[in-house]
C-alpha cells in the first residue's frame, strides 16, 4: 500500500438490488489509523456499505479502495491484511470454537498473533473453545466473532455492530481492544447504532440515511453543527413569544423559555436575553444522540 | 492453498456423513454377493421375475431377467435405489452445502472476506464431490470384492465389477457438477437441496418412465440415468459415448457453476 494510500475510498458507490436503492452515490474517505463510526438506522445501507467495500456485492455504480487496492469480487490478497466481523455473525455449528479460528486464521494466511490477548481479554476459555460452537450463547459467539476478525493483527478492521449481545464488562473490554489496536497503527472501521459508542471510539463519523450520505466529519463538527439548547430562567415576567424569531421554541412561560438555537443566533441572543431581568441561563451542545435525531428527523 | 484449506474443511464437516454412506455401501453390495443365487436356485428366480410385472422387471433390470446369472445380479446392486441413494445424497449435500448452504448460513462473509477466490470455493466442492463419491462407489466395490472372497460365484471376479463403480461414479460426479452450478446460484441451502434433488430424481424418474413407456422413449437421452447401464457394462464393456455424454455434462455443470458463482454477490 502506498504510505499516501487512504485505508478505504468510496466514490460514487451506488447498489441496487431490483427496484430497491441500498446505497446511493456513496463518497468517502477514512485515512489510515483512524477509527471511523458509521452510523445510521436499520436499513439505512451501513451493512450493504461494508459488504461492498469487502467485494462480497458488485456494486450497481461507483467504485472503491480498500488500502490502496482496487475492490473487484474475489479473492485479492488484500484482503489478507483486512478483518471483518459481520452484522450476524454465523459459523459451522458442529465446529469447535478452537477449530473455527485456526480455520479462519489459516484462509487469511496470517499468523494469529493477537489471538491469546483477545481471547484473554474477552474472557474465552481454552475448555469453551474446545466445545461445539452451537453450543454458544449469543454474547460467546459475538466474542468468537471479535476474536476471529482481529486475530491476525489486520491494518483495516471493518466491525458491523461489534458490540452487539455483549454485556456491559465485556463492552468495556472491547474498548479497550479497539483503543490498542488503534495505537498500533489499525484503521477501523465501526458500524453502530449505539451512539454513546460512536461517541467515546470514533475520530469521525458518517451517516447514512435511506442509502444516502447526510454527514461526513469530526464527531465535534457533527455536535457543532447543530442546534444548541438554551434554557433562560427569569427574575421577572417576559413576554417569551419574541423569542421565537431567535429559534424553535421548545418551552415558554413568562418566568421560562427553552429553545434551540442555530449556534450563529446565539450572541444575539444572548445579547437579547441581557437586557432581560435574567435569573439563570443554560446554553447545551446536543448529544450526539440528539444530533443524530435531528439529522433522521 | 486455499482450495485445500477449504477442503480440509469440508472433509471436517462431512466425514461421519461420508464414512456413514461408504459403509452403507459396502454393507449393500457385500449383503448382495450373500443373495445372489446358487445356480440350483436359479429357475425358481427365474420363475418368480416372469411373473413380475413389465415395469418391476425393468426396474430390476432387463438383461438379469433375461439371462439370469451372478454377474447379472450384482450389476443389479448397482442399479438398485439403495447405492443410488448413498451417492445422491453425498453429491446433494456437498453441492448445495458447498455454495449456497454457506450463503444461506451466512457463513460465506467469513470466507467471502478472506483472501478466497470463488474459483478456489467452486475448485473445493468439485473436488470434496468427486473424492467423497470416489469413497463411496470404491466401499462399494470393496464390498463385493469382500463378498466374492467369502462366496466366490462361478464367471465373476471383484475386478469386473470395477468398471460399473467408475461409471456410477462418473454419473453422480456428473449431477453433482449440475447440482453445483444451481447451487452457485441460491441464496439458501434449503433451496439449492430441493433443486439438487428434484433433478436428480426427475433425472430417475424420467429413465425409468422412458423405458416403461414407449410414448415418451424418446426423452430417455434427456436423463442422465440412460447413460448409466450396469448389466451392459458388464456384458459389453464401458460405451465410450456414456463416458463422454456424463464427462461433458459434468464439465458443462463445472463450467457454469465457475461462471456464475464467479459474478453473483454473496
Amino acid at each position: 500500500m502506498p504510505p499516501e494510500a487512504a485505508a478505504l475510498t468510496a466514490d460514487g458507490l451506488t447498489k441496487r438490488f431490483g427496484a430497491v436503492r441500498a446505497l446511493e452515490d456513496l463518497s468517502l474517505r477514512v485515512e489510515q489509523g483512524e477509527v471511523f463510526g458509521f452510523l445510521g438506522p436499520n436499513g439505512a445501507g451501513k451493512t450493504t456499505t461494508i459488504r461492498l467495500l469487502l467485494g462480497l456485492l458488485a456494486p450497481s455504480g461507483g467504485r472503491a479502495t480498500v488500502l490502496g487496492n482496487a475492490v473487484t469480487l474475489g479473492g485479492a490478497a488484500w484482503r489478507s491484511a483486512v478483518g471483518y466481523l459481520p452484522g450476524e455473525v454465523a459459523f459451522w455449528p458442529q465446529l469447535s470454537g478452537q477449530r473455527t479460528l485456526d480455520f479462519l486464521a489459516h484462509l487469511s494466511q496470517r499468523e494469529p498473533v493477537e489471538r491469546a490477548a483477545l481471547l484473554d481479554r474477552l474472557g474465552l476459555d481454552a475448555a469453551t473453545l474446545k466445545r461445539a460452537v452451537h453450543t454458544y450463547s449469543d454474547g460467546m459467539r459475538q466474542k468468537l466473532g471479535i476474536v476471529q476478525a482481529l486475530q491476525c493483527r489486520p491494518r483495516l478492521a471493518l466491525l458491523d455492530e461489534p458490540t452487539k449481545g455483549l454485556d456491559p464488562l465485556v463492552q468495556q473490554a472491547f474498548y479497550e481492544i479497539v483503543a490498542e489496536a488503534r495505537r498500533r497503527g489499525t484503521t477501523i472501521f465501526v458500524s453502530s447504532h449505539v451512539l454513546a459508542e460512536v461517541q467515546r471510539l470514533c475520530d469521525r463519523v458518517a451517516m447514512l440515511r435511506v442509502g444516502r450520505l447526510v454527514f461526513a466529519g469530526d464527531v465535534a463538527d457533527l455536535r457543532r453543527t447543530e442546534r444548541r439548547r438554551v434554557r433562560a430562567v427569569f427574575a421577572a415576567d417576559v413576554d417569551p413569544q419574541p423569542f421565537a424569531h431567535f429559534g424553535a421554541l421548545v418551552a415558554a412561560s413568562p418566568r421560562e423559555i427553552a429553545l434551540l438555537v442555530a449556534q450563529e443566533e446565539l450572541p444575539a441572543l444572548v445579547a437579547r436575553l441581557g437586557m432581560l431581568p435574567l435569573a439563570d441561563l443554560v446554553v447545551e451542545a446536543p448529544s450526539l444522540e440528539e444530533a443524530f435525531l435531528e439529522r433522521y428527523r | 492453498m486455499s482450495a485445500g484449506t477449504l477442503l480440509a474443511h469440508l472433509w471436517r464437516r462431512h466425514r461421519a456423513a461420508l464414512l456413514l454412506l461408504a459403509a452403507g455401501n459396502a454393507l449393500f453390495h457385500w449383503a448382495i454377493t450373500r443373495v445372489v443365487p446358487a445356480a440350483a436356485q436359479t429357475g425358481f428366480v427365474r420363475e418368480l421375475l416372469d411373473m413380475a410385472p413389465a415395469p418391476v422387471r425393468v426396474l430390476v433390470g432387463e438383461d438379469l431377467v433375461a439371462n439370469l446369472s451372478a454377474r447379472g445380479f450384482l450389476g443389479f446392486g448397482w442399479v438398485h435405489p439403495f447405492p443410488l441413494l448413498l451417492l445422491g445424497v453425498w453429491a446433494v449435500r456437498v453441492s448445495a452445502g458447498a455454495l449456497a448452504g454457506e450463503i444461506g448460513r451466512g457463513t460465506m462473509d467469513l470466507i467471502g472476506s478472506r483472501p478466497v477466490s470463488r474459483s478456489a470455493q467452486v475448485t473445493a466442492a468439485a473436488l470434496g464431490l468427486v473424492g467423497g463419491l470416489a469413497v463411496i462407489a470404491l466401499a462399494g466395490w470393496a464390498g463385493t470384492a469382500l463378498g466374492l472372497q467369502m462366496r466366490p460365484l462361478e464367471g465373476v471376479a471383484a475386478r469386473d465389477l470395477l468398471p460399473v463403480a467408475a461409471m456410477a461414479l462418473l454419473l453422480f460426479a456428473s449431477a453433482g457438477c449440475v447440482a453445483l452450478f444451481v447451487s452457485a446460484t441460491r441464496r439458501e441451502g434449503g433451496a439449492a437441496v430441493s433443486w439438487c434433488a428434484g433433478l436428480l430424481a426427475g433425472s430417475y424418474v424420467l429413465d425409468y418412465l422412458a423405458r416403461v413407456w414407449s410414448a415418451i422413449a424418446f426423452l430417455r437421452p434427456l436423463s442422465l440415468f440412460s447413460y448409466y447401464q450396469p448389466q451392459r457394462i458388464l456384458r459389453e464393456g464401458v460405451a465410450v459415448q456414456d463416458v463422454a455424454v456424463l464427462a461433458a455434462v459434468g464439465a458443462a455443470g463445472l463450467v457454469l457453476a465457475f461462471g456464475v458463482f464467479a459474478r453473483r454477490d454473496l
